[in-house]
């Protein structure tokens, strides 16, 4: 309702300056037919919907992506907003999907019937994102995400993923443990959820090609009150270094007990709840030297740098993955909307489809280039391995992207 | 192989004790006022709160903060009792599992409002130490939390043989009727269980915070043991509970040990149906107390 009413003067108040400045027949035209296609619709905000669990139990990720998607819009609204839409600005609408999997159906439904929307992005959890692509498939509006499952390259066409894929973090790891130690024994636990399951499946498939050994492979249950038994066997196991894919809560368990235990492996705790900063506020100085994959980090170009410091600035902490991530996203949609010239989702679509930048805000990937392959994966995509050095998570695999030298622990 | 086993049982063991200050109220409650308390888990998180913010504000040790965790959840016990469950006793069940329900939903939500949904964790000096003899370790923070669970356990139980309180705690616990003709005031003494219960889940969460993180929900991990363990050791009996709850962290390390790391509670329940299945009444068979 709100939208109906602030949309008439704004309208007006164009179409005087249009008047004023080129008496251009065309819009004339326009204006006296009162047919809206191009010209009317230009400095109405563009609008870009936003899904992300601010309450439950993914709260704490899904605020910090709240912010990021705030900080984003703003930047590109600052820069002049989408220049061939007249400037039209970026007016982002929040919806919270509650770190829940009928919510999220819910929310993705009202957000697209409620409101004309040219593109989404969301929802951080690869479950919550899986059911949102659905729905936005079906109404054909183009979502874009940092979610890592590789369910979502399959069979969908408003679908795209600009980072590494869950398939190639397992690659990442196996080559980490191999720079840290000559010969490495890996133990693998993963939390029984189809999460862990998949994850864990991928570095077992991919061990043998990289020359990786793992002596343990162990599924436990999510959220349990105690980590020293299974700390014990992995300590039986003889491994030297362990990967654990687990949530927040768990990994901090993990990493505690393998200290007390006094055991000595070389820990690669994957990404999500690794690489975020509440992570180092929990396990302080244990974290050092810990390595994870990450789809995105804050050090690894000058871009990033910049937009971390703004972070940082609003909330005291550094740009997390998931969070920096989305805002590359947001430039890769003014990206789109700039080149077709229209807030029409199936042409904001068609627009991504054929991105290709490797400058600016929009290429902050690591690697700095995003181009699209016809299932919706940036065909440059890659994920960057890090290291907690110093209470600051460093980039430093690969090469390219590293920042700092990866310390042996 | 005698080592893994025997860092099974010292970690079971350990954990046990936790698990069995939360069973030891969820039975005490439910042996004197006859309710099941499913918000027992979420007082053990106002607990591990408490600590937080003493710890964090105060540089208070968690184990100190134990004499102020254990006093204020006594006071909210009492005022629980007052306000809230004295107001349904003697109606249908229906209605008392509604209101310790929607009271664990209430606090867990406000505590979401409060908190946020973010893990607080405590570093003392002892928080990552372990104590190693032979090829085995003892991790410090979980042998104080033990050591302290198996004293204030001791504690209840004395009282509840030797004080005239607790003897009329377990005559109202055996025979309401009688209880009362016999001079026994019943709102006392349950108002005195629900704080005793309530303030042994302080103790809990203070205990906890050493080593464990603590967030809205983390109630819920717990309540499910102490459930288990308070079914297996006889309803209402508080040795009973403690006794089972030692087995069930034993059964569950050895599980995840031997079996599986995914197999922690399907040992745990195995446990609880064979018990059922021998002894219907729980290990600690048809007797109280």
């Amino acid at each position: 309702m709100n939208k109906g009413q602030s949309r008439i003067p704004s309208k007006k108040l164009l179409r005087r300056r249009d008047f004023l400045t080129k008496a251009a027949g065309g819009v004339v035209a326009t204006a006296a037919f009162g047919a809206v296609p191009l010209r009317g619709w230009a400095a109405d905000p563009v609008n870009i919907g936003g899904l992300y669990p601010v309450t439950g139990s993914m709260a704490q990720i899904g605020q910090g992506c709240a912010v990021a998607a705030k900080l984003a819009v703003e930047m590109v609204n600052d820069a002049g907003g989408i220049k061939s839409l007249g400037g039209a600005k970026l007016n982002l609408i929040l919806s919270d999907v509650q770190s829940d999997t009928t919510v999220t159906r819910t929310e993705t439904d009202r957000l697209i019937s409620g409101n004309k929307l040219s593109a989404i992005h969301g929802c951080f959890a690869s479950a919550l994102t899986l059911i949102a692509s659905e729905v936005a498939e079906r109404a054909k509006v183009p979502i874009i995400t940092g979610s890592s499952s590789d369910m979502l390259n399959k069979g969908r066409t408003y679908t795209f993923t600009p980072f590494a894929r869950a398939s190639q973090f397992a690659k990442a790891q196996l080559q980490m443990a191999k720079l840290v130690g000559d010969k490495p024994k890996v133990a693998v636990i993963f939390e029984n959820t189809a999460f862990g399951t998949s994850t864990s499946n991928g570095l077992k498939e991919q061990a043998p090609g990289e020359g990786v050994e793992i002596v343990m492979f162990e599924p436990y249950s999510a959220g349990f009150t105690d980590a020293s038994p299974l700390i014990n066997k992995v300590k039986a196991s003889g491994a030297n270094a362990l990967f654990s894919v687990s949530y927040l809560n768990d990994l901090i368990l993990i990493v505690r007990t393998v200290k007390q235990v006094g055991l000595n492996v070389a820990i690669n705790g994957g990404s999500g709840g690794f690489v975020i900063p509440d992570f180092y506020k929990n396990v302080g100085k244990l974290a050092e030297g810990l390595q994870g994959v990450a789809h995105w980090n804050h050090d690894m170009s000058d871009d990033s740098q910049k937009v971390n410091a703004e972070y940082k600035k609003r909330t005291g902490e550094f740009l997390f993955e998931y969070a920096g991530g989305l805002v590359a996203q947001t430039f890769m949609l003014a990206d789109a909307l700039e080149r077709a010239g229209s807030a029409d989702p199936q042409k904001v679509r068609e627009a991504l489809s054929t991105l290709d930048v490797s400058t600016g805000y929009a290429a902050m990937a690591p690697g700095g280039k995003v181009k699209f392959g016809p299932d919706g994966k940036n065909i440059y995509g890659r994920p960057v391995g890090v290291q907690w050095q110093n209470g600051d998570l460093a980039s430093v695999f690969p090469k390219e992207d590293a920042r700092a030298p990866l310390m042996k622990s | 192989m005698v080592e893994i086993v025997a860092q099974a049982v010292i970690n079971g063991l350990l954990i046990g004790g936790i698990y069995a200050l939360v069973s030891i109220g969820v039975t005490l409650i439910f042996g004197v006022v006859k309710i099941v308390n499913f918000a027992q888990g979420e007082f053990v998180m106002i607990g591990m709160y408490i600590t937080f913010f003493l710890a964090t504000q105060f540089g208070i040790d968690p184990i100190v903060s134990l004499i102020v965790s254990m006093p204020v959840l006594f006071v909210t016990g009492v005022l629980v009792q007052h306000f809230l469950i004295r107001r349904v006793l003697g109606l249908n069940d229906l209605p008392q599992i509604f209101l310790t329900f929607a009271l664990s939903l209430l606090i867990i939500n406000v505590a979401l409002m409060l908190f946020t949904a973010n893990y607080r964790t405590v570093h003392t000096w002892y928080s990552d130490e372990a104590f190693h003899v032979g090829g085995l370790y003892i991790p410090v923070a979980k042998l104080i939390a033990f050591v302290v669970a198996m004293l204030l356990s001791g504690i209840l139980w004395v009282f509840l043989r030797t004080t005239d309180l607790g003897k009329a705690m377990r005559a109202a616990s055996q025979n309401r009727d009688v209880a009362q003709l016999m001079g026994i005031n019943p709102n006392r003494v349950f108002a005195v269980a629900l704080g005793i219960a309530l303030a042994l889940a302080g103790a809990a969460g203070s205990l906890l915070m050493p080593f464990y993180p603590a967030y809205p929900m983390v109630g819920q991990v717990f309540i499910l043991m102490a459930f288990v363990a308070v079914v297996l050791g006889t309803l209402g009996n508080v040795i009973g509970a403690l006794v089972a709850s030692l087995l069930m962290g034993i059964a569950e390390s050895l599980g995840i040990q031997f079996i599986g790391a995914d197999s922690g509670l399907i040992v745990v329940f195995a446990l609880l149906l064979t018990t059922l299945a021998v002894r219907p009444s729980g290990l600690a068979g048809g007797g109280r107390r």
